[in-house]
């Protein structure tokens, strides 16, 4: 603990090091504007950042995927080209673009799924060369500072949709590491609204680590822009670099021995993430009429810490059909753990004679409700040609590694019980041995003695 | 004795009456509504309060709520929130002003 306490001092004293510390070029970009990454590569501030950042998952929206069944192996996979049913369009389907006019209103709006990429658009997902250098958008994840209503898309003079940037001196002064609300600007919106996909909110209320100050970058710390992440098993693309809760805090985290031999076999995740949010079902075949006229998937929408969690196996590998996704393992592997899941459904359009998932592009469903004309725009992208749509579900297990707590993690009681937190059956046990994992007898006399310290 | 018991009888039909129906007038004052802000007032960059007036979509009135949360605050100052936002928004009437509870942009990617 105390070792523990030590580092987290030294931390607070090299951050505060570090903000305190003006960010050097100032005067270069008083001087002469800001005017993208050349400026940020200027006198050998930043050498090669530019090129190096079009290799990353921000910039490509995909990577090699190799711990998930039936893909290609020579294929990248993310959200440039996955189909499934949180987001049932993807970067290529669903590219942004104006919808057409909504028959009632007239109006018509821009949508897209690539709305997020940090590039202008015109340099899109995956492209590559200087105009691609050009065009990223550095200060939307850097400064903060940025002025969220220059990020909006418009219509250049040529007709081209382009995703406006903050330039701004005053932005480009306030440069320094991302804060939560520069990666929360994209994240929190992810799968058609604020904590849809997801369903974490990382505040002092809702997360251990941002109550003591923590950003999204002190877990997830990047190298070259390539950012460290866990293994959700919807979450496919990776910049090949993971993070662990034991990266900080070791294999054997607590004072108390008893829950250290948990570890071996229960992730950290599972007693401290005790709840999850974000939706839990969306229906893409049917699409609901908002007051504006506009259409979106029916979606059941819950707060962030308002759902359980449901637990399984998982070895880090993951079963990929059309009407699966979700975590693989076992009780009688070693590699595998218990771990919570947030659980969601997904109704979108099936392929009657291949059984397979249909994607869509959002702007005639969005515009007019017609989920199938939706269907036949994003085949035509895709040049399929014979298909037969029919409605059908998918299930998706969603990773559950944020909502972090130290003070409502499950204890003792919350698991070994009958009708607890944990389905032992389905997690392979015998009926016998249910029985002993569910009694009291487990930890009744260690629980009464903390309860007598305690009080 | 029978004109006691018969007051009894009625205070205790009161009690549970007033207990059956309180829950209820308490989640009466949350109001909820969709609708697209129209104007947001805050002063400068430490400001700890904001009005935002918002128009319902299905009555068409105008909705001032008083904005105290500093997620949202901060969501105002730097304009990841803007006049035209469409919002889901709960709120509760306190004192006579409409405070925000639950401010969400309904849009997302």
């Amino acid at each position: 603990m105390k070792r523990y306490l030590i580092a987290l001092a030294l931390l607070v004293v090299a951050g505060a090091a570090v903000q305190a510390k003006e960010h050097p070029g100032k005067a270069y970009v008083e001087k002469n504007g800001y005017g993208g990454p050349a400026t940020c590569e200027a006198q050998a501030c930043h050498p090669g950042s530019a090129r190096k950042f079009l290799d990353t998952v921000h910039w490509k929206h995909a990577s090699p995927v190799t711990n998930v069944d039936n893909l290609e192996p020579e294929k990248e996979y993310g959200m440039k080209n996955r189909i499934y049913t949180m987001c049932n369009g993807n970067d290529i389907v669903n590219n942004l673009k104006e919808i057409p006019p909504n028959p009632k209103t007239g109006k018509t709006k821009f949508t897209g799924c690539n709305t997020c990429h940090p590039g202008d658009h015109i340099s899109d997902v995956g492209s590559t060369g200087t105009g691609a250098e050009a065009a990223i958008d550095c200060l939307l994840c850097h400064s903060s500072a940025y002025d969220y209503r220059q990020r909006k898309p418009f219509k250049d003079e040529k007709g081209r949709v382009v995703m406006g940037q903050d330039r701004s001196v005053k932005a480009a002064m306030a440069v320094g590491k991302p804060g939560v609300k520069n990666c929360m600007i994209c994240h929190e919106a992810a799968g058609g609204g604020v904590l849809v996909k997801r369903g974490f909110s990382f505040t002092r209320e809702t997360d251990v680590h941002a109550g003591k100050g923590m950003v999204c970058v002190d877990c997830h710390g990047a190298k070259d822009h390539k950012i460290p992440t866990g293994y959700d098993p919807n979450n496919w693309a990776s910049d090949g670099i993971r993070v662990a809760c034991a990266d900080c805090h070791g294999e054997n985290p607590h004072a108390d021995e008893d829950n250290n031999r948990h570890v071996a076999r229960i992730a950290c995740q599972t007693c401290h993430i005790p709840r999850t949010g974000g939706a839990v079902a969306k229906d893409f075949t049917r699409w609901t009429q908002g007051e504006d006229g506009f259409f979106e998937p029916t979606t059941l929408r819950m707060e962030a810490n308002e759902t359980a969690p449901v637990y399984a196996w998982y070895d880090r590998t993951v079963a990929n059909t059309p009407t699966f996704i979700g975590p693989k393992g076992s009780r009688g592997d070693r590699q595998s753990r218990i771990y919570p899941f947030k659980l969601y459904e997904g109704k979108a359009y099936f392929d009657r004679k291949t059984g397979t998932l249909l994607s869509m592009d959002f702007a005639p469903p969005m515009a007019t409700g017609d989920t199938l004309a939706g269907v036949v725009s994003a085949a035509k992208t895709l040049g399929i040609k014979e298909y037969d749509p029919v409605p059908g579900w998918q299930t998706i297990y969603f990773g559950s590694s944020h909502l972090v707590t130290k003070e409502k993690a499950l204890s003792c009681a919350n698991c070994h019980a009958p009708n607890g937190a944990l389905n032992f059956k389905s997690l392979g046990y015998a009926d016998e041995e249910i029985r002993k994992l569910t009694s009291a007898a487990l930890y009744f006399d260690k629980m009464a003695e903390k309860q007598k310290e305690n009080w | 004795m029978r004109k006691v018991s018969g007051i009894v009888l009625l205070l205790l039909i009161a009690a549970a009456t007033a207990a059956i129906f309180a829950p209820v007038q308490a989640l009466a004052d949350e109001i909820k509504m969709v609708g697209a802000i129209t104007k947001i007032e805050i002063s400068g960059q430490d400001a700890t309060t904001a009005t935002a007036t918002l128009k319902d979509n299905k009555t068409g009135e105008l909705v001032t709520v008083i904005v105290n949360d500093d997620l949202t605050l901060d969501k105002f100052k730097d304009h990841r929130i803007v006049p035209g936002d469409e919002i889901r928004l709960k709120y509760e009437v306190k004192d006579g002003k409409n405070i925000s509870r639950y401010f969400r942009k309904t849009a997302g990617c």
